[in-house]
């Protein structure tokens, strides 16, 4: 069984956000970057089908040589190869373009992701990655079952506590849902060996892609600014009994 | 050329997903501005309590798609299918819910029509002849405004129709237009659609002794808890206020309570008369499941925090202050003098 794990680098925090040269796309402030937390349960629970089945896990990351902490942070959990696509991209759909070139060159029987990114929130690179690798996909996924080497049977989220059970041939495509398995912690020591552990990295010329390939189309940003408050929030100031005392008055407003 | 405005109903077993009224009435006011039809897509098995419900519900076209094979089949195949009624209607907008099972047939919709996909939107309008969407980022600590290019009616070179996911909103108030509706079965040859995935079985919500959607008050606890040893004194001021604990995804995820006390897009969608959000930042899946709260107080350190978006009041403190006292506060309150 081999699976690859597509782990995303993002901020751990916001700040600076502005948007870039052109209008077209929006730019943060680089910060030390980390794995998006949705990505990190699929490389747990494909380091729980490694031990169970067998096989090898390959995490596959995109960015520049920053992003590379993830890949090692995968190899610490226990990944064999780490991967790296060194492309900058502006988008979730220019992103699902170099990532399936990339995975054309790899091989596999299931490819895990988790369900969105915390910086675009958009949730679609995952699926649009199967999509264009014409392979069968499921979101949400909570449960992995392996069938046989032809199939996987998986348990998937539909909102509001209800579930589907769903077959899929071999090779598939799983957005993970977060919980699917606990984080693991990993001792500072095996960050530090993982470190040590090389790193292939892919060009785009490599993938057979040029920059114009991947610019993100038919859309573009007209500004960026904080939401608006719906509920035009009223912030209470005062010691913990004051405020206690005036929420309270307020609660029994409405009851 | 038409260029008419598709919502994708949701349904489950025959029972339309309030999101689609949501969808329908932002359709309606998007056509009317547009001066083009609003259409409809209902798929799945046992559809007739659904067609009746959404008949009068402001669209011109109804399509149907009825067929018990499409209650075995995967996302691929369902996608096909309404890129198919896509088609038929020459639609030029395809609105969908941003629910977990719109999340998984918005991708493959949009690919096989070749149009632009927004995801998780929390507004359209159509403004200078093209749509313009606006959606969160990073967290939800920033909202940007998309133009889509090349939407407006036989405006610019012609694009494939784009397909917008609607984040769960408040229930839209205002009637729909009741209209002389076309209902029109489809019927689509499924098996000549190629699959690699089938649905085994559909797995209803499993029954749970608390139903928090019943709770006139909510005591909802994030992250912000930090330990799993902290929770008791949030159910204490729960049971003080005659309410029940609930929380968001990542405590469930955490493992420090059930999933039948989760509020959420993937939990459960509350409404309930008081809710209290403590250490809740306010991720855009958890404010889909309680922003139609009645007063809505949320007690969190960051004075940016997206809860403050929905909040009626709001607290910027730590939690373990002001949940004590307003236990009190409770106590105090409820006892006879």
């Amino acid at each position: 069984m081999k699976i690859i794990v597509l782990c995303k680098a993002v901020a751990t925090g916001v700040s600076d956000v502005k948007i870039a040269a052109g209008g077209k796309a929006v730019q943060y402030q680089s910060q030390p970057l980390i794995m998006n937390e949705c990505d990190e349960y699929a490389l747990e629970e494909a380091i729980v089908l490694k031990r169970a089945h067998g096989g090898e896990v390959t995490v596959l990351t995109m960015g520049s040589i920053t992003t590379q902490n993830v890949l090692h942070l995968g190899l610490a959990k226990g990944a064999d190869r780490a991967m790296r696509v060194d492309a900058q991209v502006q988008d979730s759909q220019a992103a699902s373009i170099v990532l399936a070139a990339a995975l054309r060159k790899m091989e596999y029987d299931l490819i895990l992701t988790g369900t969105q990114s915390r910086d675009t929130l958009s949730g679609l690179a995952g699926i649009a990655i199967a999509e264009r690798l014409g392979i069968p996909f499921a979101f949400a996924v909570t449960q992995v079952e392996m069938d046989s080497d032809k199939s996987i049977r998986v348990l998937k989220e539909l909102g509001g506590g209800r579930s589907a059970r769903v077959k899929l041939s071999l090779p598939a495509l799983l957005c993970v849902q977060t919980g699917i398995q606990r984080l693991t912690y990993v001792p500072p020591a095996r960050m530090l060996r993982a470190r040590q552990q090389p790193v292939r990295s892919f060009s785009l010329g490599d993938l057979g892609l040029t920059e114009d390939q991947i610019i993100a189309q038919g859309y573009h940003f007209l500004d960026v600014f904080p939401p608006t408050r719906t509920g035009q929030v009223q912030f209470l100031q005062g010691s913990a009994q004051e405020v206690a005392t005036t929420l309270f008055s307020k609660i029994k407003e409405v009851m | 050329m038409s260029r008419d405005i598709l919502v994708v109903a949701e349904q489950w077993k025959g029972q339309v997903d309030g999101i689609t009224y949501q969808l329908l009435s932002k359709g309606a006011q998007l056509a009317d501005s547009q001066g083009v039809g609003l259409s409809a897509l209902i798929l799945g098995h046992g559809l007739d309590d659904a067609v009746e419900v959404l008949k009068d519900k402001g669209m011109d076209t109804l399509l149907v798609m009825d067929d018990p094979e499409l209650e075995q089949a995967g996302a691929d195949v369902l996608a096909a299918v309404i890129a198919e009624a896509v088609r038929r209607i020459d639609a030029g907008l395809i609105l969908i819910g941003y629910s977990l099972v719109g999340m998984e047939l918005a991708p493959p919709v949009a690919a096989r029509l070749g149009g632009a996909l927004m995801t998780n939107c929390v507004n359209v309008e159509f403004v200078d002849g093209g749509f313009v969407v606006i959606r969160p980022l990073f967290d939800g600590t920033f909202h940007a405004r998309i133009v889509l290019e090349g939407t407006g009616p036989a405006k610019g070179p012609a694009k494939g129709p784009a397909v917008v996911a609607l984040q769960r909103g408040p229930t839209p108030t205002g009637q729909l237009p009741s209209k002389n509706v076309s209902v029109q079965p489809m019927t689509v040859d499924l098996k000549a659609i190629p699959s690699g995935s089938e649905v085994l079985e559909l797995i209803e919500a499993p029954v749970s002794e608390i139903d928090i959607t019943k709770a006139d008050i909510l005591v909802s606890i994030g992250r912000g808890i930090g330990d799993k040893d902290k929770i008791p004194s949030v159910e204490s001021l729960a049971q003080a206020l005659g309410g029940l604990m609930a929380c968001s995804r990542p405590l469930v995820d955490l493992g420090f309570l059930p999933s039948e006390r989760q509020v959420g897009s993937s939990g459960k969608i509350v409404a309930p008369k008081v809710y209290i959000a403590c250490g809740i930042s306010g991720a855009s899946q958890h404010l889909t499941g309680m922003s139609d709260s009645k007063m809505i107080i949320a007690i969190n350190k960051d004075p940016n925090a997206p809860i403050y978006q929905v909040a009626h009041y709001g607290v910027v403190a730590d939690l373990f202050d002001i949940v004590p006292a307003l236990t009190e506060a409770a106590k105090k309150g409820k006892a006879p003098d």
